[in-house]
């Protein structure tokens, strides 16, 4: 559920609250009140819908706002008449589209046919308490008369909601009548006096109603851990450099410029949105309904660009110009070398010697693009060595060096800084599934993990939605129990790796241990913190997928669907065999990368 | 007193040596150690390997890998040292990293290092907050010594508040880099060392990375209390072997 926070008055109060991140931040421009608000916006983060609200005020006087504040939202506390509303949609005057969110003032016996003539003419309906003055009057409503809501619009909660009312908004949420409730809007039980909002008691507010839903326990927390995993656990001469990043990064990508910059490489560069595609013949087969989120089809051939869009650009702000990265496979590397071209900035990508030899192609690719490869020639000789090398060269270059690492691993602030670059992916599942749906929640989401980037990125925006359930596949290899497996969440104990403090495979005497899977950006000791957790606490359901089950998986992908996968991917494809899933199930899967780079393991495998 | 806490009064530029447990060969650990006192170091750190040495140059890797291989494990090192202080004086600290210790049990390696007579324990991935918030009683129980590392980069305050939480010495990082990675001091370090000797710390310091010779260990102890040899030493013992252990000290105390 969304939260708007309205009567917005103060311009620190506005950033502060804006630093709390709301969904839609709400100024009064009616003069007959407290709130009314008279001066500038300060610079707020595009997540944030701007909002004005107006009681019967004149049309055109509203237009005059809306663009002089560059509004996202207008807000009609009056008599409002659905012409007037229209209007606001229609106009040609506005330099851009607004939400018109019509208020209605809800008592014992409302009769919700007046919303009838509105259906067609605002984006969403706010229901508050009826009072003598319009706006805010402070008390809440009996909210079960929205049990006889006819309407399938989505509407705003409002009305005398403050922190004692948590325990009731969480039962509203498990009754029939939240099915359309689309956000929650607070004001004046939050403020030091009207218009001031009280930071503490709104972050307190967001906390409690997050851990009713559990959301807060599986974000990370402020000292970088998800439950007992994560932290940072780094030499003293990383400590600058990571303490830099965790200090600016939240800062840097909720600036606006950052984000606009971002969402346009992700959209010109990248290709995106990645389409959800509904796997028809695939779901015939297996009687269930599946849909594929194609991150196959991103620049580069798979999820990793997302990331690596960000991290350059988070470099950037950070006046970095030499760039290192690990890569296994090399698509990683394959990422951070395309945008250091783009950007123009030296790329040196640390690869295991061993990893160099079978994956000459990526190699290839990121010699053409300009970037230096150095073998790791240490350990293993693969991702693992790989990583260690690179932290070494950070250690080395403290100053002018960025370290764009490719999972969602690493001492904090990295797991949750690729976690939220890679949340596009589920960011974008919501809106196409409610769009070929009508539901933004599917039942399922599931995705192959490695390090688990992708993964992260998939559930991201689910994990505190309790309805949607989270399938975590990870590759067995010859078996879980052959000693030859990357099966982590099963096989791994509690420990530290690169900087964090998760699951890993390693010996009783605490060495880290070589993992196997045929494929290669699955074999890597360790699991993402947050992952663990998910792991631990049971949020996630974790299967094993051995190679010869994702090898066969791949092989029906690509002739079911015309798609030949990753075999990363196959391994997430392959849960269809041994899991079954009722018929009008949704299960989105994370296509997380094409087979391109995965031809010769195929051609050897079925003898092609 | 903690014999850290002793040999830090005594007044004289302190010599400490690393060297990886278990090499050249899996029982070279007593030999090695005995061999340091005899040729007067003053202070020892005693290398408990690690597979992902994060901290470490190609030298001190490779000598971990081979330890490894040796068999070298932690249970190995505390039975090969159990009986050294019937023998050793000087301060013995076990440098290693986190992960190994927590598999081992922290308490249990601590009780452990108390019965055996290990003086404190440098741990490059165990961040000096996260010691204070949730190790430091435990050590304390046990009477060890935690060292922490500053680095050019370290900021001041950061270097006072390790200081505040230090009763040992002061691990001083020469330049941003791994161990072995460079060899000797320019300017900046020279400023470096002021800089740090300025601020009057509680914690004396001992310099490490950068120190190979007679050289470089004066001018590391210019400023400082003592230096520390790692990488030079495990190269020597890779070429020479461990019978001239006395020749390598002698060249840097000369």
């Amino acid at each position: 559920m969304k939260l708007k926070v309205c009567g917005m008055k103060y311009q620190d109060n506005i950033e502060q609250v804006a630093a709390i991140q709301p969904d839609y931040l709400g100024f009064i421009f009616y003069e007959k009140t407290p709130r009314h608000f008279n001066t500038k916006i300060p610079k707020l983060s595009s997540d944030i819908k701007k909002t004005g609200v107006f009681v019967n005020e004149d049309l055109n006087k509203v237009i005059q706002k809306i663009n002089e504040f560059d509004l996202q939202a207008v807000q009609l506390h009056g008599e409002e008449a659905p012409f007037y509303c229209n209007m606001l949609r229609t106009t040609t005057l506005l330099k851009k589209p607004v939400e018109v969110i019509k208020v209605f003032s809800v008592m014992d016996g409302f009769n919700f046919k007046i919303l009838d003539e509105y259906e067609a003419v605002c984006d969403y309906y706010l229901f508050d308490t009826k009072g003598k003055l319009p706006g805010g009057n402070g008390y809440t409503f009996d909210w079960s008369l929205l049990n006889d809501y006819p309407s399938t619009k989505l509407f705003f909660l409002s009305g005398g909601i403050g922190i004692d009312e948590v325990e009731d908004i969480r039962k509203f949420k498990e009754s029939d009548a939240s099915k359309y409730c689309y956000a929650l809007d607070v004001n004046s039980k939050f403020e030091l006096e009207p218009g001031l909002k009280n930071i503490g008691v709104l972050r307190e507010f967001i906390n409690k109603l997050s851990n009713n839903k559990k959301m807060q326990e599986y974000n990370v927390d402020e000292r970088g851990y998800y439950g007992n995993f994560g932290g940072a656990f780094i030499p003293e001469m990383l400590y600058p450099n990571v303490e830099e990043l965790r200090q600016n990064y939240l800062k840097i990508m909720g600036d606006p410029d950052f984000k606009k910059e971002f969402d346009q490489l992700l959209k010109d560069y990248v290709g995106r949105p990645s389409p959800l595609y509904f796997a028809k013949r695939l779901s015939e087969n297996y009687n269930t309904k599946i849909y594929l989120k194609r991150e196959d089809l991103n620049h580069t051939g798979a999820h990793k660009i997302n990331n690596t869009i960000g991290q350059i650009l988070m470099a950037k702000r950070l006046g970095k110009n030499r760039i290192i990265a690990e890569t296994g496979a090399g698509q990683h590397g394959v990422a951070t070398a395309t945008v250091c071209a783009l950007m123009g900035l030296e790329c040196i990508v640390y690869m295991g010697e061993i990893d160099i030899a079978r994956q000459a192609p990526n190699v290839a690719r990121m010699k053409m693009l300009g970037a230096k490869v150095i073998p790791a020639l240490s350990g293993s000789r693969t991702l693992k060595d790989a990583t260690n090398e690179a932290i070494r060269d950070w250690i080395n270059n403290p100053v002018n060096t960025h370290y764009i690492i490719g999972s969602a691993i690493g001492p904090h602030p990295y797991p949750d800084m690729v976690t939220r670059f890679q949340s596009v992916i589920s960011e974008e599942i919501k809106w196409q599934l409610k769009e070929q749906e009508g539901r933004e929640n599917p039942d399922y989401v599931a995705a192959c993990i490695g390090g688990g980037s992708n993964a992260a990125g998939t559930y991201y925006h689910f994990l505190h939605e309790e309805n949607v359930k989270i399938i975590a596949v990870e590759a067995a290899g010859l078996g879980v129990d052959s000693g030859e497996s990357a099966a982590t969440s099963v096989l791994g104990k509690e420990g530290i790796i690169h900087g964090c403090k998760t699951l890993l495979m390693q010996t009783d005497d605490g060495q880290i241990t070589e993992p196997y899977s045929i494929s290669a950006g699955l074999d890597y000791p360790g699991v993402g913190p947050m992952h663990a957790h998910l792991s631990k606490t049971g949020r996630a359901e974790f299967m094993s997928i051995t190679d010869s089950d994702a090898m066969e998986a791949g092989l029906e992908l690509s002739k079911l669907e015309g798609i030949i996968p990753a075999i990363e991917t196959s391994h997430a494809l392959a849960i269809f065999k041994h899991k079954t899933f009722k018929q009008e199930d949704i299960v989105v899967m994370s296509l997380s990368g094409r087979g391109d780079k995965d031809l010769q393991n195929y051609i050897d495998y079925f003898k092609i | 007193m903690n014999r850290i806490q002793t040999k830090l009064e005594e007044d004289k530029k302190l010599l400490s040596i690393y060297f990886t447990a278990g090499y050249p060969n899996l029982d070279d650990t007593t030999k090695i150690i005995h061999d340091l006192e005899k040729s007067g170091v003053d202070m020892i750190e005693i290398g408990l390997p690690f597979s992902d040495p994060l901290a470490d140059g190609p030298t001190i890797q490779d000598s971990s890998t081979q330890a490894l291989k040796n068999g070298m494990t932690t249970e190995v090192l505390f039975n090969q040292l159990k009986n050294i202080r019937k023998s050793v004086n000087i301060p013995l600290i076990i440098m290693g990293y986190f992960n190994p210790m927590l598999q081992y049990g922290v308490e249990d390696f601590c009780k452990k290092c108390q019965e055996i007579g290990i003086d404190g324990l440098i741990i490059p991935d165990l961040p000096v907050d996260v010691y204070h918030e949730e190790y430091k009683a435990i050590f304390d129980s046990y009477g060890l010594i935690n060292v922490f590392l500053i680095t050019p980069q370290t900021s001041d305050e950061r270097i006072r508040f390790i200081d505040s939480v230090s009763d040992g010495f002061i691990y001083m990082v020469s330049s941003a880099s791994t161990t072995g990675a460079k060899s000797g001091f320019g300017n900046e370090q020279t400023e470096y060392f002021k800089r740090i000797d300025n601020l009057n710390l509680k914690n004396p310091q001992i310099v490490g990375f950068g120190i190979s010779n007679n050289r470089t260990f004066k001018a590391a102890t210019t400023y400082a209390k003592g230096a520390i040899i790692g990488s030079a030493f495990v190269k020597h013992v890779t070429n020479e072997g461990i019978e001239t252990i006395p020749n390598f000290v002698n060249s840097i105390l000369k």
